[in-house]
């Protein structure tokens, strides 16, 4: 076979024709267009959950709660708290590369500053966990560690000589101040979507930029609470922010583990300071993870579901339902195709006839056959990855205009990867093909002399 | 050497044979002509002998080879180099020029036989140097007349320098002074020694320009005086 003359051949054949393959074409690149632009979707929203708004990949392990409605009251007659000795039967489960225990802070606490950011003051109750820093060092590194147990220590009059990680602090002594650490903190994305997308509206707030945050100090006063008065004398520290981090509680702010069970002991005496609340567990590979469960709630505890897990299920039931809808759409493409085909094999029946006179195998009327329909949905899906990418970018230009920012609104609602075009692409080919088979063995049947005659 | 023995043929649905026991033996090189009535089965002889109708009784030799012995790609490859065919109604295809209509055949040579383009081309025009018809190779068929369509179709079917050549009505379809051209074509052809030629015609001067005349009728050969061959 020569290949330039097969294609002269095979295009020439589509010119004639192109009404015909144009008008088949069209259910191709609406099909391709729904499923890609539905897929394209499918994917971003996924993305969105599973890693941003649900990251799994580490799970969370907390005590089973057994919650009683009693009246107006829930009483909790579970396991409130998990121990060191619990900790190390979660560390010898199977698949757990390693296990990071979290703290939640007992006492109030009350966070104040923020002048630089909002022009003003501001003041509010907050809650507090601490983590183990290496949980996070990949994502914020160094600047997120335990503080030094050697707190107080140089007399100062000014902030510079206490260097980058310490403030002078005033307020411990009459006769000038001490150098004290800022202890570094962490907040969830969350809390800067929720800031961003809902917060600063009701107060008339600007909008905020994450990594304008770091190094962001404010005050934090533990102990101290406007809902009621403290027994203890509130502890005043100041925090800066270190990072943005998942793994940081969800409303709140996140501190080293060392820094929560000092404070912990320090209002609830030295038993509190070996009571962790949850477990961050790292598992050696995402197959670990059904094992790892089922081991974990063997145990008695829970695993704690923040929606990924339902998140991803519902998120892959609407895609592979949308899917199916494009694929039907694919599918009666194909259909016509076949009908097309047909009629354009009846059409030029004597020209095939002609074709296999001079030497044509049934197999090279096939062949030209299915390589006209590849090259039809190989133009059908390019049109109709075409669509489905206009159609993107109007939804994500209406989306930036006329919707409402919320949290984790990502610039684009698509996620037109190079795979998904490719494999659509490779579908509209295949759908093409297939429905050009059927034709094209009709074609070849049959002696030449039949179809030279029209029969 | 063409040998067929006993070849019968009836079309489906059909009550008679169109071909009742065709024998018949064609030397090398030798120019044989077959008359007959419309309907007595001239096309269809032709067609079986050039491999484009498989469904027969008897034997077909082609070169000590019965065409029975070939699967479909043997019959392809045979049809692509060795059997050239010529028909009434051209079959030149439209929307390809005269030089891709010729050269049709190379899309689907094999082995030995396929060339590079630049070969094609130059073939193509030889070729159609042979039918007069030289610097035609970039029109459209439909911008020929009949006589040049049929030159063209004789040209395709010389592409693959045929050891046999068919042809069916080659000037059924022409006036008188066109067909003669066709036929001094053919007699040129004949004369070169290089191919075997059946032509099937109503064609009196064709007739004359072969070494054997067989007359056609009811699916068997007759004496040019109507007895049995």
């Amino acid at each position: 076979m020569i290949g330039r003359g097969w294609k002269r051949a095979v295009t020439s054949d589509l010119r004639r024709h192109w009404r015909h393959f144009a008008a088949a074409s069209v259910g191709i690149i609406l099909g391709v267009a729904a499923l890609t632009f539905f897929l394209a979707l499918g994917l971003k929203v996924r993305e969105l959950l599973l890693v941003q708004v649900f990251p799994s990949n580490y799970v969370e392990v907390v005590p089973r709660s057994a919650d009683i409605d009693l009246f107006a009251l829930r009483l909790d007659l579970g396991r409130d708290v998990l121990d060191a000795a619990v900790m190390a039967d979660i560390e010898s489960i199977e698949g757990v590369d390693a296990v990071f225990p979290k703290m939640r802070l007992m006492a109030p606490a009350l966070a104040s500053g923020g002048e630089s950011l909002f022009g003003g003051g501001l003041q509010t109750e907050i809650v507090a966990d601490g983590i183990d820093p290496q949980l996070v060092a990949d994502v914020v590194g160094d600047a997120f560690r335990e503080v030094d147990a050697d707190r107080i220590n140089t007399p100062c009059s000014t902030n510079e000589q206490c260097g980058e990680d310490a403030y002078c602090d005033g307020t411990r002594s009459f006769s000038g101040g001490f150098c004290q650490p800022y202890i570094p903190v962490l907040v969830s994305p969350y809390v800067v979507e929720l800031y961003n997308g809902a917060f600063r509206r009701s107060y008339n707030l600007p909008k905020i930029n994450p990594d304008s945050l770091m190094g962001l100090a404010f005050d934090m006063d533990f102990g101290a609470s406007t809902f009621r008065p403290s027994t203890l004398p509130p502890i005043r520290e100041r925090m800066r922010l270190a990072g943005v981090s998942d793994k940081a509680i969800p409303l709140g702010v996140t501190l080293p583990l060392g820094e929560v069970r000092r404070l912990n002991m320090a209002f609830g005496g030295p038993a509190a300071g070996d009571q962790y609340h949850s477990a961050v567990i790292e598992v050696l590979s995402k197959d670990s993870v059904p094992g790892v469960v089922d081991a974990i709630e063997a145990m008695g505890l829970e695993v704690r579901d923040r929606g990924a897990r339902r998140a991803a299920f519902a998120t892959a039931v609407i895609m592979v339902v949308l899917a199916l809808v494009g694929g039907v759409l694919i599918a009666v493409a194909a259909a016509h195709i076949m009908h097309v085909f047909f009629l354009v094999v009846i059409v030029r029946r004597r020209e095939i006839g002609l074709l296999r006179a001079v030497g044509a195998r049934r197999g090279d009327i096939r062949i030209l056959l299915v390589a006209e329909a590849a090259v039809i949905g190989m133009a059908a899906g390019l049109a109709g990855v075409a669509v489905a990418v206009a159609g993107g970018a109007a939804a994500n230009a209406f989306a930036a205009g006329r919707v409402p920012d919320f949290p984790f609104k990502p610039e684009s609602f698509f996620a037109f990867s190079p795979l998904l075009l490719a494999s659509v692409l490779a579908l509209a080919v295949v759908a093409c093909v297939i429905g050009a088979l059927p034709p094209a063995y009709r074609a070849a049947s049959g002696d030449p002399s039949e179809a030279l005659a029209g029969r | 050497m063409i040998r067929l023995d006993g070849i019968r043929k009836r079309y489906p649905g059909a009550d008679i044979d169109i071909l009742a026991g065709i024998d018949l033996t064609v030397d090398a090189h030798d120019f044989v002509s077959i008359v007959g009535r419309s309907g007595s089965g001239k096309t269809t002889l032709l067609n079986l002998i050039g491999g484009l109708d498989t469904d027969y009784d008897g034997s077909i030799e082609m070169g000590g080879s019965n065409l029975r012995s070939f699967e479909d790609a043997g019959l392809s490859d045979l049809r692509n180099r060795k059997v050239g065919h010529v028909f009434q109604a051209y079959h030149l295809l439209d929307h390809l020029t005269c030089s891709e209509n010729v050269s049709v055949a190379a899309l689907f040579a094999r082995g030995e036989m396929r060339r590079d383009a630049s070969w094609i081309r130059r073939r193509a025009d030889e070729v159609l140097a042979t039918v007069c018809l030289k610097g035609a190779g970039g029109r459209r068929p439909s911008t020929l007349s009949g006589g040049e369509r049929q030159r063209v179709a004789l040209a395709r079917a010389l592409f693959h320098q045929p050891e046999v050549l068919l042809c069916d009505e080659p000037t059924g379809n022409l006036d008188l002074e066109t067909g003669r051209e066709i036929v001094e074509l053919l007699s040129h052809l004949h004369r070169r020694g290089e191919m075997t030629i059946i032509a099937a015609t109503h064609d009196e001067k064709i007739s004359t320009v072969g070494e054997r005349t067989l007359r056609l009728r009811d699916g068997c050969f007759v004496n040019l005086d109507g007895g049995g061959e």
